[in-house]
């Protein structure tokens, strides 16, 4: 006998305690006498915790009153939000001027606007937009928070700004729109698709400069109100401090990084020092170094703003952690990669730009994210040092006279910030890698 | 080196221009003595096969001409440019000598096409027009145009070497070296990448290539070498070489693997 089975088996649906929610119950809570006893214990104390958090948090809190008193009154057992409230501008913008808030507002949402289209498909020119804006969006934001005259570099640096937002935003509707890029659309505008790459190149050039010259002359006509850098405060200067630091210790990292595998001795033991000494010193004792022992090293009359030393104390300090994610993204590429680059020609740069970091890049997304919601979060020390950051904020409604001795409800407000943040970007991170990987398979 | 036949007469695609010339060449490992005293000269349009036991310096040999190791003593002449320390000239040498790895070593990131267009565009500075005319000349003439857009991890092995071995002929390489081209491919697979090989031999290339595929040793190799210890023991003609090999060590070796 050779055939066990001549016909086809149909398929069956699977039995009930596969699919129902009761068998998954019976399966995963009460699998047992004992499983059962777990599960209903930790059932009770979930209960017990939700409840606690909701009774205190919402259903007893007070949202509105003028000061403590009030809350007390109003209820003994519930939150005082009403502090939190009252302080809500104060703990996203410290005390900049009420007036000039909107400046705030604008550069954050330049900022989304300019990278908005980094995640729309289709999009052209993707790699010019990213360059874009580290170029200038830095200098932009700069003048827009702090005001004041414009030298000369910053009136270049804001009109190169504007026109390049202006151009990203335009190249968005003629790719969705066209389907081409920006440059293509203009070459055909003029009708200048067939000419050669060296007239199409001085077309592109003829119109950036006299753009430029627009701008340029346009954006004399106006300035902006200064506002001291001690203004700055709550959440709007956790996210310039952390975001600053994150932006320039990316590439700070990467060179330190290369140097530490470099050939060259003298460049591989003063990078390794560099980062060993860095990584093992707390940021608490960098910050207070920075803004104490860096001001005896300058010379004379030269001031640095404690800000600034702020700032470089966190680039130096995270660079030395991205430069370590970087060496572990480096090492996870086998090294027939480079030998293959060095076949066909290509130079150190060419092989590290080309094929060695974008191939790295992906092994390091889930060190970098985490890199980055630590340094989000070590931000807050510089509330240590006299910087009133978000927690700095937070921890001063306690000394405010209407709000005496008000911590918890402050702080608690501060952790559920913290926690939105830094959830978005693990969550994000897990799915640009996903994205990534899906994108080439090995 | 008594036992080391120098062949007078050879094909007539050779000719008398020297495309590698190798002088008292020594290289170590650490403690290592990996090559030792080796001589050799390649002329143009000819085609080597070197063979013998893994760690008998074959691969390391090779990996020297183009550089990708740093030989101790001794002179490597390639196309007329002394390799040394000059980084300057490691560059421009590379881009003259094309080289295939056992594992492909292909830019799992990029596209087949831009595989192939990298080089010409980044090192050659082509146009992307131009570049591509020639990726796809390469791709047709390995037979697989039709993957150009697809990424190497969605190709077969045979397919994934034929890529590469176009990747290093869009470069025009004055030389081809081949390391183990067919060690990590299925059996099915081997024949579809020896044919690309011989089609390469067959118009006029020079060619070093490591490989224990005796067959195809036989069909095109002008000279056969065989290595053991770090030193070349053998080097002959392909019908004297296996049918009246002269060494001990040359016969024992070739008793095992035929």
């Amino acid at each position: 006998m050779t055939i066990v089975r001549a016909q086809k088996t149909p398929d069956r649906t699977p039995p009930l305690s596969e699919t129902s929610i009761l068998g998954w119950m019976q399966k995963n809570l009460f699998s047992s006498f004992f499983n059962s006893i777990l599960t209903i214990i930790t059932l009770y104390i979930v209960y017990i915790t939700v409840s606690g958090i909701y009774i205190w948090g919402i259903a007893d809190a007070t949202f509105v009153a003028e000061n403590r008193r009030e809350c007390y009154n109003n209820s003994l057992t519930g939150a005082c939000w009403a502090g939190v409230i009252d302080w809500f501008d104060n703990i996203f913008y410290g005390r900049y001027p009420r007036e000039e808030i909107w400046r705030v507002n604008f550069g954050g949402l330049l900022l989304v606007l300019w990278m908005a289209p980094l995640w729309i498909s289709k999009v052209k020119g993707k790699i010019f937009i990213g360059i874009s804006v580290i170029l200038f969006y830095p200098f932009l934001a700069g003048y827009l928070f702090s005001g004041g005259e414009k030298g000369l570099f910053m009136q270049v640096m804001v009109s190169g700004a504007i026109i390049a937002f202006i151009a990203n935003m335009l190249n968005v509707l003629t790719s969705r729109i066209k389907g081409q890029s920006l440059s293509k659309f203009l070459i055909s505008l003029f009708r200048q698709s067939n000419a050669s790459d060296k007239s199409q190149r001085n077309l592109i050039l003829g119109v950036l400069v006299i753009s430029f010259a627009a701008v340029f002359f346009w954006q004399t006509g106006w300035s902006l109100e200064g506002v001291v850098w001690t203004k700055w405060g709550g959440m709007f200067l956790t996210l310039v401090i952390s975001g600053v630091g994150i932006a320039a210790s990316m590439p700070l990292g990467v060179f330190l990084a290369l140097g530490r595998q470099s050939k060259l001795p003298v460049v591989k033991v003063l990078s390794t020092s560099f980062i060993e000494v860095f990584r093992s010193v707390p940021l608490i004792t960098v910050l207070f170094m920075a803004t104490t022992m860096f001001p005896l090293f300058m010379p004379e009359g030269f001031v640095l703003n404690k800000l600034v030393q702020v700032i470089l104390a966190i680039i130096l300090f995270n660079a030395c952690y991205m430069a370590e994610n970087v060496r572990a993204g480096l090492q996870a590429i086998p090294k027939g990669q480079s030998e293959g680059a060095h076949t066909i020609g290509l130079s150190y740069w060419g092989t590290m730009g080309l094929i060695i970091m974008p191939q790295a890049l992906k092994h390091m997304i889930p060190n970098i994210v985490g890199n980055f919601i630590g340094l989000l979060k070590n931000t807050t020390l510089v509330s240590i040092i006299g910087l009133f950051d978000i927690l700095g904020m937070l921890r001063s409604i306690s000394k405010d006279a209407p709000w005496i001795g008000l911590h918890k409800e402050p702080l608690i407000f501060g952790a559920i910030i913290f926690f939105i943040v830094c959830f978005s970007m693990s969550k994000y991170s897990r799915h640009l890698e996903v994205k990534l990987s899906a994108g080439n398979k090995h | 080196m008594s036992n080391v036949q120098t062949k007078s007469q050879l094909a007539s695609a050779i000719s008398s221009e020297v495309m590698i010339e190798i002088i008292e060449m020594n290289k170590w490992y650490g403690d290592f003595h990996v090559l030792k005293d080796i001589d050799l000269t390649v002329r143009k349009g000819e085609r080597i096969v070197v063979c013998g036991p893994s760690g008998s310096g074959k691969s390391t040999l090779i990996r020297c001409i183009n550089a990708l190791e740093e030989h101790q003593e001794g002179t490597i002449t390639v196309d007329g440019i002394l390799l040394g320390k000059n980084l300057k000239n490691l560059d421009h040498i590379r881009a003259e000598v094309g080289m295939v790895f056992q594992n492909f070593n292909l830019f799992p990131h990029l596209t087949i096409r831009e595989n192939l267009t990298l080089g010409p565009i980044w090192v050659r500075k082509m146009g992307k027009v131009e570049a591509n005319e020639i990726a796809m000349k390469y791709l047709e003439r390995v037979k697989i145009p039709e993957q150009a857009d697809k990424y190497p991890g969605q190709l077969s092995g045979g397919q994934q070497q034929r890529v590469a071995i176009a990747r290093s002929l869009c470069m025009s390489p004055k030389i081809m070296l081949f390391d183990e081209p067919t060690s990590a491919l299925d059996p099915e697979m081997i024949k579809e990448v020896l044919d690309v090989m011989v089609d390469l031999a067959d118009t006029g290339m020079t060619m070093i290539v490591v490989t224990h595929e005796m067959g195809f040793a036989k069909t095109i190799a002008d000279e056969v070498i065989f290595m053991d210890e770090g030193d070349i023991v053998e080097r002959n003609n392909p019908d004297a070489f296996f049918d009246n090999p002269e060494h001990e060590r040359t016969q024992q070796f070739l008793s095992q693997i035929l």
